[in-house]
């Protein structure tokens, strides 16, 4: 039971909302009032106060970390947990789940986290797309290595064209095709090619799914119809049908935080959270959502193909190596020399940081699909066999 | 002879140059008077020698840059491709080789200023000249870059059993007979993907080859890598999508309907044979050849190439295998594993390098996948027969359409069995053995599968049979459908799955409601017509026999009037059914007939007590189980 680690330690805010076990009683009139907890009561109770728990620490974070790699990665790693002590639960309690209505409200979820894979494959794409940026500035950070002999024009002018197309690979797909088309080749191409492809064909990356799909309206569909379950439905469900929202809602959030951090086709972020204030988990993931929705509100950040941290940090790296670019007159004065060394310094760090980070984010959230699509299967075994002997 | 002298004489012009400069910027102004005075003396000839005695005479460099800088602006400005011209492209990359020679070789003493200052002019150039390199080696790859197209691939088949270049056929599609009255055009069939292509003509590969040479040695690889691999990307995507493959999200594939689906899962299946047998091996083999020797490059771009085409591939099959379990479905998706799994060498083979790892996983993971959506749709299939409700009763007790279909079904399935033999197997597929020849096939988890199904079927059919009120009939519908199961079973791949044991068990069960049948049926009927020494008593004899007759004629009519609606599809079933039936009975009736005939006051007027002969029996009896229509085997 994962309960036990969690009762060492001493959780400050297990006295913020009320448990599950209290809420339920609020509900079963009838039940006695020295009431004990059964095993299922306790298992729930625990699963409610491990959400809450993780979520408070994710909250916790300072506005520097808020929607960092690594912060992005907690993130991750909470949902992951969460899901396993989820799955853990249907397991446990396989012959309810087969019930109306908790049946119904299974299959509910079960198609919320369908609608959830293709955010996980957007989301991959999104990272592969961050990685063809990481290229062009791989270019400028050789193109004007500290280590060679000097800085000249022609380095210049090769780091000047790959953070061009950064700048242009960093635009949103819509605009891009117009931008494209002013992009010039040294020698005139219309004479000499077919170009018969459609504007916009030089993109830095094709997306995985089709042209018309759209991130926000599948947050919409993940977030359609999810309302917190009515007296009754606990009651008649033995609970479980906090659980289920309770992952719901997670899942949703999780989804939402990923879209808002990624580049991916039509981000919108104007999914609304309206969770009951006496879910525990509910404050910390109404803040958090608070303070992701103004991070993408604030002027520097509008119009932004994601709210990563670390892409903030190349743009503002990229856009501070292009006006040095284009302000350095030649030959350099050690002044204007130690500021582009300068320059260079901080966008190769930022490199770094992303470079180390992609890679375990990408596995992660292919994992996350994976464990989604096994639950599911393990949850649709469930449904499937009611009374089938173990 | 004459070169000799040359030599002499340069030397000699040198030696001068030396001795009376002493500066160098003196010496270079000798040299310069000394080559517009004889042609013989040009700047390079004797740079060169100077180089050797002394390589401080940045003149030289100076010299060599200018000569170069002439050489590489006039082809950087060029308004057409350089490329197009065999011999200004030979000449462009001479500059570019002596450019680069000139930077390694003065790279060492670069912390002399006038020297460094130079060098920056060279990599001015170095930088220039790549630039236009880079937009050559675009324009290279474009000029060629038809995309794939399949139908065109096999419309020229015969052409292309060993090279298909796609740069000169634009024109030809009309020829394709021309060349050969033995090649006969006909559509061949998508099952051959044994064909090699070259997506590039050779002679643009080896140009882009020499151009990828001196971009990576002028530290330009990254440039390059990007440019092949944007452009071979698009051509791959394209070619994918020509191949009738569209991109669809998880949730799309959810929503299609099933023939949409259908159809898209055959046009997958062709796409995915070409892409891993045609076009990913035609990237390798154009990507090793462009980047030979410079093997890092190579792995990253073949990577970047297929990664976006292989994903597309994969998502549809993964989202396949997420989607509906329905039981109609797993032909299809079988399709669709066979295909990943047969597909499996080529991933392992093509993406062999460490860049294209996860490609390779993921492919192995969606195919595990795929496996796990047939075990779904096999549970999918025992919960519709466990839940299949006993509501209405079979009319006459016949052949039940879960029967048929579970049957049916299942035989089919077993068109599949190794791979279904493979998808069962208890550690999960290994798609190294496909036959699963080490394991005892009858043992095999898949027959574990088969026999429960079966199970579930037969429990299944025994609720229904207690539908029946009368228990003849329940014996008959079980006899029925048990009959049907053994025989589908016995001449199909289910025989060996199933074994022999099992066989006979199932025969012996038929066997069994037969009796059962008979029993509860005929029994009645036959206790009726024994005799015995209290019925014969003289003084009762008449009356009893009278009696006797009476209530078999009466059994006997209710019996053939409710049986005869029943059905028994199977004819030799129907055939024993009745030759049983009548065996037991027309002994039976013959000697009652014979006894009562012999009873002296009824003997007289038999004819007015006895409604049936032995034979009237026997033929009401072969109009048993004819079904309510009348028609043999009749079933709706």
């Amino acid at each position: 039971m994962p309960a036990t680690d969690y009762q060492g330690s001493s959780a400050p805010f297990a006295s913020i909302g009320r448990s599950i076990l209290s809420i339920r009683r609020d509900h079963v009139h009838s039940m006695e009032t020295n009431h004990e907890a059964t095993s299922l009561e306790l298992e729930l109770d625990s699963f409610q106060k491990q959400v809450t728990e993780r979520f408070h620490e994710l909250s916790s974070v300072t506005g520097e970390d808020l929607l960092s790699l690594s912060w992005i990665r907690r993130l991750l790693d909470a949902f992951l947990c969460c899901q396993e002590e989820f799955r853990a639960i249907l397991f446990n309690n396989k012959t309810l789940i087969s019930k109306s209505p908790l049946d119904r409200l299974i299959a509910e979820f079960f198609e919320r986290s369908v609608k959830a894979l293709d955010v996980c494959n957007a989301i991959r794409d999104g990272i592969e797309q961050i990685r063809q940026w990481q290229k062009h500035l791989d270019i400028v950070l050789v193109a004007l290595d500290p280590h060679q002999r000097m800085l000249g024009e022609g380095q210049f002018r090769r780091a000047k064209k790959a953070l061009t197309d950064l700048a242009i690979g960093m635009l949103d797909e819509k605009d891009s095709g117009s931008v494209l088309q002013h992009r010039n080749r040294s020698f005139g191409r219309n004479n000499t090619t077919k170009d018969h492809r459609p504007p916009g064909h030089f993109r830095s990356l094709s997306w995985s799914v089709s042209r018309s799909w759209s991130a926000a309206k599948q947050l919409q569909a993940i977030g359609n119809n999810l309302a917190a379950p009515r007296g009754n439905e606990i009651t008649a469900t033995n609970g479980l049908a906090v659980p289920v929202y309770t992952m719901s809602s997670i899942l949703l959030f999780v989804m939402w935080a990923l879209v808002a951090a990624i580049p991916c086709q039509d981000r919108g972020l104007q999914t609304h959270f309206s969770i009951p204030r006496q879910f525990t988990w509910a404050a910390p993931i109404l803040s958090l959502h608070e303070r992701i929705v103004d991070e993408s509100k604030r002027r520097d950040r509008r119009n932004a193909n994601g709210l990563l941290k670390e892409i903030h940090l190349i743009e503002k790296s990229a856009r501070h190596m292009t006006e040095l670019a284009d302000s350095v007159h030649f030959p350099l004065t050690e002044e204007r020399e130690s500021e582009v060394r300068g320059g260079v310094k901080e966008l190769g760090q930022v490199c770094e940081a992303m470079k180390d980070g992609l890679d375990p984010l990408e596995r992660q959230v292919r994992e996350v699909f994976h464990r989604i699509v096994r639950s599911r299967t393990e949850g649709l075994d469930c449904l499937g066999r009611p009374n089938h002997p173990e | 002879m004459a070169e000799n002298g040359e030599d002499k004489l340069i030397a000699v012009a040198r030696h001068i140059a030396k001795t009376l400069g002493r500066t160098e910027t003196m010496t270079d102004d000798i040299l310069q008077i000394f080559s517009t005075f004889d042609g013989r003396f040009s700047r390079e000839k004797m740079s060169d020698k100077i180089d050797e005695e002394d390589p401080r005479s940045y003149a030289v460099l100076e010299h060599t840059l200018k000569s170069l800088d002439r050489q590489i602006s006039q082809y950087v400005s060029a308004d057409q491709p350089i490329w197009s011209d065999l011999n200004e492209s030979a000449a462009f990359l001479d500059a570019i080789d002596e450019l680069l020679a000139t930077i390694r070789d003065w790279d060492p003493i670069a912390g002399e200023k006038p020297i460094a200052a130079f060098l920056d002019r060279a990599d001015d150039l170095l930088q220039q000249a790549m630039f236009r390199l880079e937009d050559e080696f675009r324009w290279l790859i474009e000029r060629s870059g038809e995309a794939f197209d399949l139908n065109r691939l096999y419309e020229n088949k015969t052409e292309a059993a060993g090279n298909f270049s796609f740069d000169s056929e634009d024109d030809e599609d009309g020829d394709v007979n021309e060349d050969g009255e033995d090649r006969i055009p006909v559509a061949h069939p998508i099952s051959d993907y044994d064909i090699v292509i070259d997506a590039l003509p050779s002679g643009t590969i080896s140009d882009l080859h020499e151009i990828a040479k001196r971009m990576v040695a002028a530290g330009f690889e990254k440039e390059c890598a990007h440019v092949y691999s944007s452009c071979r990307r698009d051509f791959l995507e394209e070619s994918i999508s020509r191949l009738g493959l569209q991109r669809l999200s998880i949730e799309e594939v959810q929503k299609m309907a099933w023939s949409e689906l259908e159809d898209e899962i055959e046009r997958w299946i062709k796409g995915a044979n070409v892409a891993l047998r045609i076009l990913f091996p035609s990237e390798r083999r154009i990507c090793d050849r462009i980047f030979f020797g410079l093997s890092s490059a190579a792995d990253l771009s073949f990577m970047e190439v297929c990664r976006g085409s292989t994903i597309q591939l994969l998502n549809f099959a993964d989202a396949v295998a997420i989607g509906s379990r329905s039981p109609e479905r797993l032909f299809k998706i079988l399709d669709v594993f066979e295909t990943l799994r047969d597909l499996m060498p080529e991933f392992e083979a093509v993406f062999s390098d460490q860049y294209c790892a996860v490609l390779r996983n993921e492919a192995a993971t969606i195919w595990k996948r795929l496996g796990e959506a047939i075990r779904g749709i096999f549970m999918e299939l025992e919960n519709l027969i466990r839940r299949d409700p006993a509501k209405a009763a079979v009319p006459g007790g016949g052949l039940h359409p879960i029967t048929r279909y579970v049957m049916n079904y299942l035989r089919a399935a077993c068109g599949s069995r190794q791979t279904l033999e493979q998808v069962f197997e208890d550690n999960g597929p290994d798609y190294r053995n496909p036959d699963g020849t080490d394991r005892p096939l009858s043992s095999s988890s898949l027959s574990v599968q088969i026999t429960w199904i079966m199970e579930l079927l037969e429990s299944n059919l025994e609720a229904k049979s207690k539908m029946y009120r009368d228990t003849a009939l329940s014996s008959v519908f079980l006899m029925n459908n048990g009959r049907y199961i053994v025989q589908k079973v016995k001449d199909s791949e289910l025989a060996s799955l199933l074994g022999d044991d099992w066989i006979r068990k199932h025969t012996g069960k038929v066997r069994q409601c037969h009796v059962n049948y008979q029993r509860s049926s005929w029994s009645k009927v036959l206790a009726v017509l024994k005799l015995d020494s209290n019925s014969l008593a003289p003084n009762t004899a008449s009356k009893v026999l009278k009696e006797k007759l009476k209530v078999f004629t009466q059994y006997f009519d209710e019996i053939c009037r409710s049986q005869s609606t029943w059905v028994v599809a199977d004819e030799q079933l129907r055939m024993e059914l009745r030759i049983s039936v009548a065996g037991n009975l027309s002994p039976a009736y013959r000697n009652f007939l014979g006894r009562f005939q012999n009873v002296p006051e009824l003997g007289k007027h038999a004819d007015k007590y006895i409604k049936y002969s032995v034979e009237d029996i026997e033929a009401r009896v072969n109009e048993l189980f004819q079904g309510s229509s009348g028609s043999v085997g009749g079933r709706k």
